[in-house]
C-alpha cells in the first residue's frame, strides 16, 4: 500500500478559519484511493522530530497572539524543516504558517518576529488593526499546468511583499496586499497562501497536486491518482465564483 | 352573485373544518377560480386596512402593529404567517365577514407578499401600506427583485395612503417618487450604530441611483445596502424622515426615536429597524405611549431553539446552531434517539452569520449514527454537503436543494424523524419553511 507522511505542527493552536480541515481533506482523499496517510502532530514542547521523514509539512494560521507564543519555538525546528525543504519534502502554509516561513512578521505595534527566512518575503501588519483583508477570494493558478480558478477566505492584516513567485492571480480580494494582484507563494513543492475556508476543501486539483507530488517525489514510476467524483466540490466552487466574478 | 360566491366559500370553510382542516388557503384558491382572480374583491371592508410587506421582517411587523391596535382595544384581524398572497387574504376574510361579505372590525392588518400588494390593494382600498425592505436573495435569479420592485411602483402611481418607507434602503425609498401627488409618503431612518461601516461590506443591490444611474454615496452602512445614502446627483435619498432610531446601543438594548427611549428584547439591527417601522406606525395612528412602549419591549420571536413541527406525521426539531458547539450538540442528541432519521442542514453566509462558513469544519460529523439522508440548503448549501461528505458520510446519501421551500419538501419527502439544523440568518426562513409546508399539507 501506498503511503504518506504528514507532520501537522501547531495544530492546537493555529487553527483559525477550520485550517485543520484541510488535513481532513487530505486523508479522504488519500482513503478513497486506499493511499495511507499518517498524520503526526508537533507542538511547541513536543519532541523534535525527523522533519525530512515527512512527505508534508503543514502549518494552519492564527492570531497574532499565537503566532509571537509559537515563532520562538519554530526558531528551534528551522533547521529540521530547511533540511526537509531541501530534501523535497512539501510545505503547505496557511496565513500565519505562510508569513513565518519568510524573512520577518512586524505586527501593528511595529514589533518584529523573525520568520524562518526560507524565503525571500517578508510581512508587514498596517498600524492600524482595524485595516484588513477580509472576505471571499478567487485566485487563479497555474500550478497545476492548466488555468484553475480557486476560492477560499481571506481575513489577514499582515500585508506580504517580495514574492517573487505567488501561488497566483487574484481575480477577487486582495491576495497578498491590500487590492494587490497576486496571491501566496509557490515553488514546485511548496503553496503558501493566505486562503483559508479551508481552503482544499473546494479545490480538489490543489489537494491532488500535492498528494501527487507526495507520492511521486521518492518513486520510480510516475504514480497516477485514480479519479474521484468531485461534483459537489466543483458545483461548490462555482456558486461562489459566480457570486465573485459575475 | 357576491352573496352567492361567498355562501360557497364559507361552505368551504365549514366543511374542511368538519374533517378538521385549517382553512388557511383552499376556500380562497377555490374562489379565486370562480371569480377568475378577484377574490378580494366581493368583501365588503369599511375599516382601514394597514399592509406590511418587503423581503425581511414582514411577520414580526405585522404582529407588532396588530398588538398596537389589540392593546387599544381595537378589534383587528390579522393574517397568519405564511397565509399572504390573495388567495390566504380571502380564506382569511371569508372566515370573518357575515352572508353579505361584509367584513366587522375595526382594523385589518395583513402581512402581504410582495408579489401580491398590487393584487389584493387593487381590489381593496389600503389605508397605509409599510416597505421594510428589498433584499436579493442570493439564489434568486438575477432581475427577479428589479420586476418585482417595479410592480409595486406601478402600484403607488395611484395610491395615494399612507406610504412607510425604510428610507435607508434606496430599493424602498424610491417607491415614494411613485407618485408625486401622494402627501402622505413617509421615511423610517436609523443613525449609525456601532458596527456601521464606511465601505459596504458585501457585494450586494442598490449601488446605483434608480432614478438617473449614477452610484449612490452612502455616509455609512448599516449592513449589506441598508444605510445612508445619497445620489450627488439627482438628490435621490434627500429627504426628511418621519422617525428616526437615535443613539442605538445593541448592547444596552436601547434606542431612542422621537426621543423617547425603547428597550427591545432582540439585539439586532434587524430588529431596530422593525421596530422604529413599528413606532412609525404607532405615531400614524395615534397610539398611547404607554402601549407602544410595551408591545416594542416585549417582542420577541420563537428563536428555534429545539422547536418541534409535524410535517404530516413526521415528527421535526428544529435547532439554531450559530457554532459548532451548538451543532455539535444537536448531533449528540440525534444520536442519542433510536431509529433512523434524517437531516437537513441550512447554512446561510450573510453578514450576520459572519461571511465565512469554515466553522463547520469543526462540527464532528464522523459521529452520526443511523442517519439515513442528508438534506443541505441556504446559501453555502454545498459547503455543508462537502463538509459532511469529508467526515466520511456517503456522498450519495446526501441531496443539496439550496432552495429552502424545495429543501423541506425534500426532507417531507421520506417516514421517519427529521432533524433540522439551522444557522443565524438561516433559523427565521426555515421556520417560515416548516410552516409554509405544513399548512400546505393541511390544505391538500
Amino acid at each position: 500500500m501506498k503511503l504518506i507522511k504528514i507532520l501537522h505542527m501547531y495544530a492546537d493552536m493555529l487553527d483559525l478559519y477550520g485550517d485543520s480541515g484541510n488535513m481532513e481533506v487530505i486523508k479522504y482523499r488519500c482513503k478513497m484511493r486506499e493511499i495511507e496517510c499518517v498524520v503526526d502532530t508537533y507542538s511547541i514542547d513536543s519532541d523534535m522530530p525527523d522533519f525530512s521523514s515527512y512527505d508534508l509539512i503543514y502549518i494552519g494560521g492564527g492570531a497574532d497572539l499565537e503566532q509571537q507564543h509559537i515563532s520562538e519555538d519554530l526558531s528551534k525546528c528551522r533547521e529540521g524543516i530547511k533540511k526537509a525543504y531541501e530534501n523535497g519534502t512539501f510545505l503547505f502554509l496557511i496565513c500565519g504558517g505562510y508569513q513565518l516561513m519568510g524573512k520577518y512578521y512586524r505586527d501593528a505595534d511595529g514589533n518584529e518576529i523573525k520568520g524562518l527566512g526560507l524565503f525571500d518575503y517578508y510581512t508587514v501588519a498596517p498600524e492600524s488593526r482595524r485595516m484588513r483583508c477580509i472576505g471571499n477570494i478567487a485566485v487563479r493558478t497555474k500550478i497545476t499546468g492548466k488555468n484553475v480558478d480557486v476560492v477560499g477566505f481571506e481575513n489577514h492584516g499582515g500585508q506580504t511583499h517580495d514574492v517573487k513567485t505567488p501561488f497566483g492571480e487574484v481575480r477577487y480580494g486582495n491576495g497578498n496586499c491590500s487590492k494587490s494582484q497576486q496571491e501566496g507563494y509557490f515553488e514546485k513543492n511548496v503553496i503558501a497562501t493566505y486562503l483559508h475556508g479551508p481552503m482544499l476543501s473546494k479545490n480538489p486539483e490543489i489537494s491532488d497536486y500535492i498528494i501527487s507530488y507526495c507520492l511521486n517525489r521518492n518513486s520510480s514510476e510516475t504514480i497516477r491518482l485514480k479519479k474521484l467524483d468531485d461534483s459537489l466540490e466543483i458545483k461548490c466552487r462555482q456558486v461562489m465564483l459566480d457570486r465573485l466574478l459575475k | 352573485m357576491n352573496r352567492i360566491l361567498i355562501l360557497i366559500g364559507k361552505i368551504i370553510v365549514k366543511l374542511l373544518r368538519l374533517v378538521g382542516r385549517s382553512a388557511g388557503n383552499l376556500p380562497g384558491i377555490i374562489l379565486w377560480h370562480l371569480t377568475r382572480g378577484q377574490c378580494c374583491k366581493m368583501f365588503k371592508i369599511d375599516c382601514p386596512i394597514i399592509a406590511v410587506t418587503g423581503t425581511n421582517g414582514k411577520t414580526s411587523v405585522t404582529n407588532c402593529v396588530a398588538q398596537l391596535f389589540k392593546q387599544s382595544g381595537k378589534k383587528i384581524i390579522i393574517n397568519k404567517e405564511g397565509n399572504n398572497l390573495d388567495t390566504g387574504i380571502c380564506s382569511l376574510l371569508l372566515r370573518h365577514c357575515d352572508f353579505s361579505g361584509k367584513v366587522k372590525a375595526d382594523m385589518l392588518i395583513l402581512e402581504t407578499d410582495e408579489s401580491h400588494v398590487p393584487v389584493v390593494y387593487s381590489q381593496q382600498k389600503l389605508d397605509t401600506l409599510v416597505v421594510l425592505d428589498f433584499f436579493r436573495d442570493q439564489l434568486d435569479r438575477n432581475g427577479e427583485m428589479e420586476t418585482l420592485i417595479r410592480k409595486i411602483n406601478a402600484f403607488c402611481k395611484t395610491f395615494n395612503g399612507n406610504l412607510l418607507l425604510n428610507g435607508d434602503d434606496p430599493n424602498t425609498a424610491r417607491l415614494g417618487k411613485a407618485n408625486p401627488n401622494n402627501k402622505n409618503v413617509k421615511y423610517f431612518h436609523a443613525e449609525p450604530y456601532a458596527f456601521a461601516t464606511k465601505e459596504i461590506f458585501e457585494a450586494s443591490e442598490g449601488r446605483f441611483c434608480p432614478f438617473c444611474g449614477q452610484p449612490l454615496e452612502y455616509e455609512y452602512y448599516q449592513y449589506s445596502h441598508i444605510g445612508k445614502f445619497l445620489c450627488k446627483n439627482c438628490g435621490f435619498g434627500n429627504y426628511d424622515y418621519y422617525i428616526s432610531a437615535e443613539n442605538i446601543d445593541l448592547e444596552k438594548r436601547v434606542f431612542y426615536a422621537d426621543n423617547h427611549k425603547y428597550t427591545p428584547k432582540l439585539n439586532s439591527i434587524y430588529n431596530v429597524y422593525n421596530m422604529t417601522a413599528v413606532a412609525g406606525v404607532a405615531k400614524l395612528y395615534d397610539i398611547e405611549q404607554n402601549i407602544t412602549d410595551k408591545v416594542i419591549s416585549g417582542y420577541t420571536v420563537k428563536n428555534g431553539r429545539m422547536e418541534n413541527f409535524m410535517l404530516g406525521d413526521r415528527k421535526t426539531t428544529l435547532n439554531l446552531a450559530k457554532n459548532p458547539v451548538g451543532a455539535n450538540m444537536t448531533l449528540r442528541v440525534m444520536n442519542e434517539m433510536k431509529g433512523e432519521k434524517e437531516l437537513l442542514f441550512v447554512l446561510n453566509d450573510n453578514v450576520a452569520d459572519g461571511l465565512d462558513v469554515s466553522w463547520i469544519w469543526d462540527i464532528n460529523f464522523s459521529i452520526f449514527e443511523r442517519v439515513t439522508r442528508v438534506v443541505t440548503s441556504g446559501t453555502r448549501a454545498y459547503d455543508i454537503a462537502v463538509r459532511i461528505k469529508c467526515s466520511g458520510y456517503d456522498a450519495s446519501k446526501i441531496v443539496v436543494v439550496p432552495d429552502l421551500d424545495n429543501a423541506v419538501e425534500e426532507l417531507a419527502k421520506t417516514e421517519g424523524r427529521k432533524f433540522v439544523i439551522a444557522n443565524y440568518t438561516a433559523v427565521q426562513p426555515t421556520r417560515t419553511a416548516l410552516k409554509k409546508y405544513m399548512s400546505r399539507s393541511e390544505n391538500k
